[in-house]
């Protein structure tokens, strides 16, 4: 079973590490959110590895059934350009900007990681729905009504944004 | 290299690319899907680092459930802001929405 396990993480890590590449290097807008849908899936991948079977769940019925569509409306609701979005190359230093960020961040983090390495218990632990229920329902109950005032005010802000008023009215 | 590490590599590449994209798109869109990419990495580090050490597990869970909550919301926004910018501008490409440029 350990081995199984460790086969799946690099399974998940390389679809993780392919789609974010696709998600973030394709041309057309399209074909990166097939990257971004992978990238996803992989993650859901990784949270069944860390035994949270709901978090799993949760991820996929939130990013790729929600996140995901809303993006492709906003893929379809502006002019999609035909040869891609991306088409056009950007400027040199752009490029070697966008190269410098990436490098100096993931040197320090990853140093961080590699050099600091925390005590762990090795095995996963589980924790029941009914827990994040219980737990969501008592002392974390302030956070979860905040939450969903924070959804309702974007859902209201969004329609207010994008309201057409009609001509002649 | 313990677990814990392995999966934190695994979120640092999420955050990497995303932040690559983020600084290198130039269309909106594309800048969105980097950013989710970026909110995905958060979480699985969250998860990971409560489910892997002594800590409160549920807490770290539900800490990733808010993260959920709060991209949606902002994915939610931003399709909003796209629609009115590409109505406006009539594109969402970065180089033409610079009215403030100087």
């Amino acid at each position: 079973m350990e081995e199984m396990a460790k086969v799946a993480f690099g399974l998940y890590a390389l679809i993780i590490l392919g789609g974010s590449l696709l998600a973030v290097g394709a041309k057309s807008l399209v074909r990166a959110m097939v990257g971004l849908i992978a990238t996803l899936l992989g993650v859901a991948g990784m949270y069944m590895l860390l035994n949270s079977v709901f978090m799993a769940l949760m991820q996929i019925l939130i990013y790729v059934g929600a996140v995901c569509v809303l993006i492709f409306f906003a893929i379809m609701l502006t002019k999609a350009d035909p040869e891609g979005e991306e088409a056009e190359s950007s400027p040199l230093y752009q490029n070697v900007l966008a190269l410098l960020a990436v490098l100096v961040t993931g040197g320090v983090l990853s140093w961080l990681v590699l050099t600091r390495p925390l005590a762990t218990t090795g095995v996963p632990v589980e924790v029941t729905i009914e827990k994040l229920g219980l737990g969501l329902l008592g002392p974390y109950g302030l956070a979860f009504e905040l939450i969903s005032v924070v959804l309702l005010i974007s859902m209201a802000g969004a329609v207010l944004l994008a309201w057409e008023r009609r001509n002649g009215k | 290299m313990s677990p814990l590490t392995m999966y934190q590599l695994v979120a640092l590449i999420l955050l990497l690319a995303g932040l690559f994209g983020i600084t290198q798109r130039k269309t909106l869109v594309g800048m969105l899907i980097s950013v989710e990419l970026m909110l995905n990495g958060a979480g699985l580090s969250i998860v990971a680092a409560a489910q892997l050490t002594p800590a409160n597990a549920m807490l770290g869970q539900l800490g990733a459930l808010f993260v959920m909550g709060l991209a949606a919301a902002e994915a939610t926004l931003v399709l909003a802001i796209i629609v009115v910018i590409a109505r406006r501008f009539g594109s969402t490409k970065t180089s033409v929405v610079s009215t403030l440029k100087g």
